[in-house]
């Protein structure tokens, strides 16, 4: 009788022995990397139907999932959304992202076109897009909105983003960098169904020139803004001439608007930043807004000119964004766009 | 490489002539005097020329290398390898930009720690455990009594040199090997060298070539326990027999356990999978034209991402509880990977003495008036049947001479509630079991003596072998004397010229001695001790009362006594040990008996509790049979085989290693150390996994060559505990099985953990794949991937532990540790192929769902990351025209994360789930393992925790998430389930199929 298990005790197969070659091709069995063609072949046939299998698996649930969506308007909005409703500040110019994915510094020698038109010829495709985008999609749904006229963003339609009073800010000048004195385009956060909340208007919705001084020293306190953009408010809202017929509507729409200061980040970096003009207007109008996927849509910006910056050196520029419900926060770079300026 | 040398010369058996020479001759050689002993100053020279007579300690290992062992162990290798190519990355990232992220940082040093605490954990589980020296210097004894030139003198036991004369008397331990020159009723224990527990005499004669056999020598650290002797010092120190054993248990390797083996085999397969993933990422990171760099930092980003952080404290914990477990079974672990060791045996060699038998004499059987009488403890142990006999008159007789000629006595301070059979016995162990049986079948042996006073009485001697008392009888007044005398059979029927039978006494004749030999054969056969037992009562009128009994100078008759029959007794078998043993059986683990006894008493016990089976003969059992001498039986027609150490002695490496194999049942008797361990090593080289019990020093290199020694709690050395791995603290062979049992548990549990770990790999490391082939934002950062393997999967990975087995894992072979490994190609092709791939999709559902949600659809996410990624872009577009700051759209990837990571908790339910079986049902394994329902519900208490607990968005970066962002994956969850379902399903069907091939692991 032999012990059942002798053939156990036996001397192993060396095959697992004799080394990686023939792990690779083992002529004996005809096995590549352990396994015969046809084990090969069933082994790769099985995955292909269960990759296959898994693939519809989730293309069906995507389907499902996809029959809930609405292409018009995201499905969740505002504060729903993790977008928020404090929206971003954005500018133009922007630094090669291939090269310097990271970096904010617009820098540039001033009568050396091989460097300012990589800064100029950004803000020309973007202000002649919006531009053409008007002529395009214009007849249909965008109209010339002013502050005056009544006209208004709707569910369907838009406001043209007017790009004919810029003043200097143009691309005969290469938006002043040529020159040394760059416009950079600031645009503010598009956020499907946002408006901006006006100053001076009370719970009752009643406007009063004691609630906008209180609302505009609010902000003054909480979200440091710079007085003489209170000023600037106090004034613009007084320039209004009563007088007209939809005086009303008027001052609404110019106290909805989305202000927009920028000055240096630091004590030097005012010093060094020099005058700043804005143009075509101190803010984004609040007629632009609500942004509802409007076809033709134009995202409005404003260009602000740097007009005498110190060159040679770093300024560090920031701009912020006031509205009642905006709050710029410069950590979360909400409402809050920042860049540096180098002009050698 | 001397070390190796060493261990080898002493595995070789000792060597010993001293004793075999003539006296004169030794004398002469060692230059000593049987009288004086030495002379001082050869002593002196002697002393010099072979160093002290101490055992030399072994070059122990630094705690510190120790520690770091542990700390770089296969395991903690991979995580060490891990955690510096996370600091090379982070060195990379931080060096090129300022704001790079410190998840690398972060990640490198949780590897560490996570390395590092268990490392400390089992360095402190093995530094409970070595010393092995340590308790063999409490063997030496401290002083030693030598003669020298004739003087007494009491010398440190290390000053003893070769020649010297010693003397020793009861109590004392030998202090060195010597030769008997001169012995009073001399006794030695020698159970810590040979195994036997019975004390044994020792006198100036040899009475056998084998040093370990004959009297005359007696051995360094056993003790004297009767008597007084002197010896001549033949060996000392290292060199004396126990000397040797010592130095081949510190210089033998125990090498790699099967476990370890296994999860080396299992990194070197991750780590394979992990290298080729990465190099093929490294490739494809070129090709798409990635700065080099960054393919570094990927290349180390997925090495480091398959690495699975928590598995190796599951393997730790998921051992410990079983080590846990087994304690309770009375099986204490000392060595954690010892666990699983005893479940991949495949071969056990047991000691015989205290592990199969209860290490205890007890009167088997009688021999009265002409028949064998089965003397049966009933089955409460409380009283003794003897069929019918009890009213015989040669019983009666022979139970009285039982209870009177003996000098033992229980104990004092027992009370009678103490069953008989557990009460402590002064006397030798055959006095012992003899008095027991009388106490069970006659109730009271001390009334018997109350009766028969003793008078007078003899006490057993080497030469004469008899024992003899003499006693008055109160229970009548005519002053009758008993004689009562009892020793070994032949030697008693010499003095006899009558005997009892059946018709009563009768004259010695040659029916009734012909009766005698049958039984004594017949008993002997049986492995049993016989002793003979006769008395006499002496006629009152020529010894009446008040005789003066001489026992220095027999005033009475020693001869022409009465014959009254025989008293067997064995060391019996422990109740459970059949079962176990045919548990071996039926699990394939084949029991080999290794004794130092004899061999018939070792066969006898062999096929009482089934190491032989009933149906199988030895060649010697055959040639008996047929009645034609043992040279004429072919081996092959024997299966079972019982060999003698003197036999194994002749028998080369290749012999042994046939009888290993053509013999299904062995017993090895009369073994010395060094056989046992040649024996396992054998066994070893024939890839068996071999399992050693012992209790004696002698067992201990046996022990520590073992894969995995098992050492006895109650009667075992402390040198031997400190060789094993393993104690069984009930000194039970049938606890080894269910060791066995939970050993085997273990494996296929861990097998299960180790799946559900690493599928979740899958979808941990794809989301990071994605991101670089196809430049979508992350769908799962590394913190969120440390929550999983550190975090969530960890309870459902040890609760895998407490699954029940699925089948009857005793009635299956013991695994091949070739081809049954603990992580196979199909457990990696299951786990990352199958269920792994289901779970990324279902992450992957989750993330498109709430990217889509938020207005970012997946066709406009191809491509989006460079943008996505850059700081300087605060004004993003997503699907819906909407323009996300960068800090927005982090938080949205972060909730993406957040909701992957829980996608996969949801989906590893259901991979814990289906990890519970291999191959049934869960229809019928069913949801019993309430630490994994707990586990279920852990994880999941934990993924809501990180999630909704205010700040976590700081501390982890998780976001709280919508409720149904929870949903989602319920349909993967559910697909896993039926998904594997099914191919279990396929594999009880069709057997040895392909999808048993392709997927059984």
């Amino acid at each position: 009788m032999v012990d059942p298990k002798s053939k156990k005790y036996s001397s192993p197969s060396k095959s697992a022995n004799n080394g990686f070659k023939e792990f690779l091709y083992n002529t004996k069995d005809g096995t590549v990397m352990g396994r015969t063609g046809s084990s090969w072949g069933k082994i790769i046939l099985f995955y292909i139907i269960f990759y296959a299998g898994l693939a519809s698996f989730f293309c069906l649930n995507f389907y499902i999932f996809y029959l809930t969506l609405n292409m018009d308007e995201p499905k969740f909005q505002l504060d729903e959304s993790l977008i928020g409703t404090n929206p971003g500040l954005g500018f133009r110019p922007m630094p090669d992202p291939d090269r310097s994915p990271d970096s904010t510094l617009i820098w540039f020698r001033r009568n050396v076109p091989s460097d300012y038109l990589f800064w100029s010829k950004q803000l020309e495709v973007f202000v002649d897009e919006t531009d053409t985008g008007k002529k395009d999609a214009g007849s249909v749904n965008l109209q010339a909105c002013t502050l005056d006229n009544d006209k208004r963003a709707t569910s369907i339609t838009a406001c043209q983003v007017k790009v004919d009073n810029l003043e200097y800010c143009n691309k005969n000048n290469a938006f002043g960098f040529s020159r040394g004195e760059p416009c950079i385009l600031i645009k503010l956060n598009k956020i499907y169904g946002w408006v901006p909340e006006p100053y001076g208007f009370d719970e009752r919705d009643r406007f009063s020139e004691a609630q906008l001084r209180d609302d505009l020293d609010k902000e003054i306190r909480e979200k440091h803004m710079p007085v003489d953009l209170k000023y600037h408010i106090l004034n613009e809202t007084r320039g209004l001439d009563p007088n007209t017929k939809n005086f009303d509507s008027h001052r609404r729409m110019l106290l909805s608007t989305v202000w927009i200061n920028c000055d240096g980040e630091n004590v030097a970096d005012t010093e060094n930043i020099g005058q700043i003009n804005y143009y075509p207007f101190r803010g984004i109008a609040g007629y632009y807004f609500p942004f509802l996927k409007q076809q033709g849509y134009q995202s409005p910006f404003i260009l602000v000119e740097l007009k005498n910056p110190m060159p040679g050196v770093v300024i560090n520029v920031e701009c912020k964004a006031f509205a009642r419900n905006v709050k710029p926060d410069r950590l979360a770079r909400l409402a809050t766009t920042h860049f540096e300026i180098l002009i050698d | 490489m001397g070390k190796k040398k060493d261990v080898a010369s002493l595995k070789g058996d000792i060597e010993i002539t001293e004793h075999t020479l003539p006296l004169d001759d030794l004398c002469r050689q060692l230059r000593t005097c049987p009288l004086k002993g030495l002379s001082h100053a050869w002593a002196k020279v002697m002393s010099e020329k072979e160093g002290p007579n101490r055992l030399t300690p072994p070059k122990t290992t630094p705690q510190w290398v120790i520690f770091i062992r542990n700390v770089f162990s296969y395991f903690g290798i991979l995580l060490w390898i891990g955690a510096i190519l996370c600091f090379i990355a982070y060195a990379i990232q931080a060096s090129s930009s300022e704001t790079a992220s410190k998840d690398n940082l972060w990640l490198g040093l949780v590897l560490t720690i996570v390395v590092l605490i268990t490392g400390i954990f089992s360095f402190y589980q093995e530094s409970k455990s070595s010393a092995i020296m340590e308790s063999f210097k409490d063997l030496v004894p401290q002083y030693a009594r030598v003669i020298r030139e004739g003087q007494r003198l009491t010398l440190k036991a290390e000053e003893v040199t070769i020649g010297d004369l010693v003397e020793v008397q009861l109590g004392d331990r030998i202090p060195a090997d010597i030769r008997i020159v001169e012995a009073k009723s001399f006794k030695v224990d020698n159970s810590s060298l040979t195994g036997e527990s019975e004390a044994q005499s020792r006198g100036p004669d040899c009475t056998n070539e084998n040093p370990l056999e004959t009297k005359n020598l007696a051995f360094f650290s056993t003790n004297a326990v009767e008597g007084t002797a002197k010896g001549i010092v033949i060996r000392i120190g290292d060199n004396t027999v126990m000397g040797r054993i010592a130095g081949l248990v510190s210089g033998l390797d125990s090498g790699e356990t099967p476990i370890a083996k296994e999860i080396a085999h299992f990194i070197h397969i991750i780590t394979v999978v992990a290298f080729g993933l990465a190099l093929a990422l490294l490739a494809a990171a070129i090709a798409l034209r990635y700065h080099w760099l960054d393919g570094v930092i990927f290349f180390i980003g997925i090495i480091v991402a398959w690495v699975p952080e928590g598995l190796l404290a599951t393997v730790t914990v998921c051992l410990t509880l079983t080590a846990k477990r087994m304690a309770k079974k009375n099986c204490l672990v000392k060595n954690l990977e010892a666990v699983e060791t005893l479940g991949s045996t495949s071969a056990i060699c047991s000691d015989k003495t205290g592990t199969l038998t209860q290490n205890r004499m007890t009167v088997s059987h009688l021999w009265v008036e002409g028949g064998i009488v089965d003397a049966k403890l009933n089955d409460d142990c409380t009283s003794v049947g003897v069929a019918g006999y009890n009213k015989r008159d040669g019983y009666q007789k022979l139970v009285r001479i039982a209870a009177l000629c003996s000098t033992a006595e229980f104990k004092g301070g027992q009370d009678s509630s103490v069953p008989v059979m557990k009460r402590d016995v002064a006397g030798d162990a055959s006095e012992a079991a003899i008095l027991k049986f009388v106490e069970l079948a006659e109730g009271s042996a001390a009334k018997i003596r109350e009766r028969f006073p003793k008078i007078c009485e003899i006490p057993f001697n080497s030469s004469d072998k008899f024992q003899l008392s003499i006693h008055a009888n109160n229970m009548t007044d005519k002053g009758c004397h008993l004689l009562v005398m009892k020793g070994a059979p032949e030697r008693i029927l010499e003095r006899c010229s009558t005997i009892m039978t059946n018709q009563g006494e009768v004259a010695m004749n040659d029916k009734a001695l012909d009766a005698f030999h049958d039984a004594y054969l017949e008993l002997g056969s049986l492995g049993e001790r016989v002793l003979g037992f006769c008395d006499l009562p002496l006629p009152s009128c020529d010894y009446p009362i008040g005789y003066n009994f001489n026992s220095e100078e027999p005033n009475f008759p020693l001869t022409e006594l009465r014959f009254v029959g025989l008293i067997s007794m064995l060391d019996p078998p422990r109740p459970t040990v059949p079962d176990a043993v045919a548990k071996c059986r039926s699990a394939g683990v084949r029991v080999i008996m290794v004794t130092g006894d004899h061999p018939i008493t070792a066969k006898a016990i062999a096929k009482s509790v089934g190491i032989i089976s009933p149906e199988n003969e030895t060649i010697e059992d055959i040639a008996n049979r047929l009645g034609v001498p043992l040279s004429e039986v072919s081996p092959e027609s024997a299966s079972a085989a019982v060999v003698h150490g003197g036999e194994l002695k002749e028998l080369s490496e290749t012999e042994l290693d046939n009888v290993l194999r053509n013999y299904s049942e062995i017993v090895f008797a009369r073994t010395s150390p060094q056989q046992k361990l040649q024996i396992v090593e054998a066994l070893q080289k024939q890839g068996a996994i071999v399992a050693v019990t012992g209790d004696g020093v002698n067992d201990s290199p046996a022990l520590k060559k073992a894969d995995i020694g098992v050492a006895m709690g109650i009667t075992g050395s402390d040198v031997s505990k400190q060789a094993a791995d393993m104690i069984l603290l009930d000194d039970n062979f049938s606890t080894i099985v269910a060791g066995v049992e939970e050993g085997r548990l273990i494996f296929d549990n861990l097998k299960k953990s180790i799946a559900y770990t690493l599928t979740s790999k899958i979808p941990e490391v794809s989301p990071f794949l994605f991101f670089i082939l196809f430049d979508i934002p992350l769908a799962l950062g590394s913190v969120t991937i440390l929550c999983i393997d550190l975090g969530t999967d960890m309870v459902p990975a040890i609760s895998l532990a407490y699954e029940k087995s699925e089948s009857d894992i005793m009635l299956r072979s013991p695994r091949d540790p070739k081809r049954d490994r603990l992580v196979n190609e199909r457990l990696i092709s299951v786990a990352y192929g199958q269920v792994g791939m289901i779970q990324a999709v279902a992450g992957f559902f989750v993330y498109f769902i709430i990217m889509a949600e938020n207005g970012f659809l997946p066709q406009d996410l191809y491509g989006i990351r460079p943008r996505w990624e850059s700081r300087a872009v605060n004004d993003l577009e997503d699907s819906y025209g909407q323009e996300w700051t960068y800090v927005a759209r982090k938080k949205l990837e972060y909730t993406c994360h957040t909701a992957f990571f829980v996608a996969i908790v949801i989906v590893q339910w259901a991979d814990v789930i289906i990890c519970k079986t291999r191959r049934l049902s869960l229809w019928d394994q069913g949801m019993g393992n309430w630490v994994l329902n707990f586990g279920l519900v852990f994880e999941t208490a934990v993924a809501a925790f990180l999630s909704y607990t205010p700040g976590m968005d700081v501390a982890l970066r998780m976001q709280p998430l919508k409720f149904v962002w929870w949903l989602p994956p319920l349909p993967f969850a559910v697909l896993i389930m039926l998904y594997d379902e099914v191919r279990r399903w396929l594999i009880r069907r069709q057997p040895g199929g392909w999808v048993e091939m392709e997927t059984y692991y």
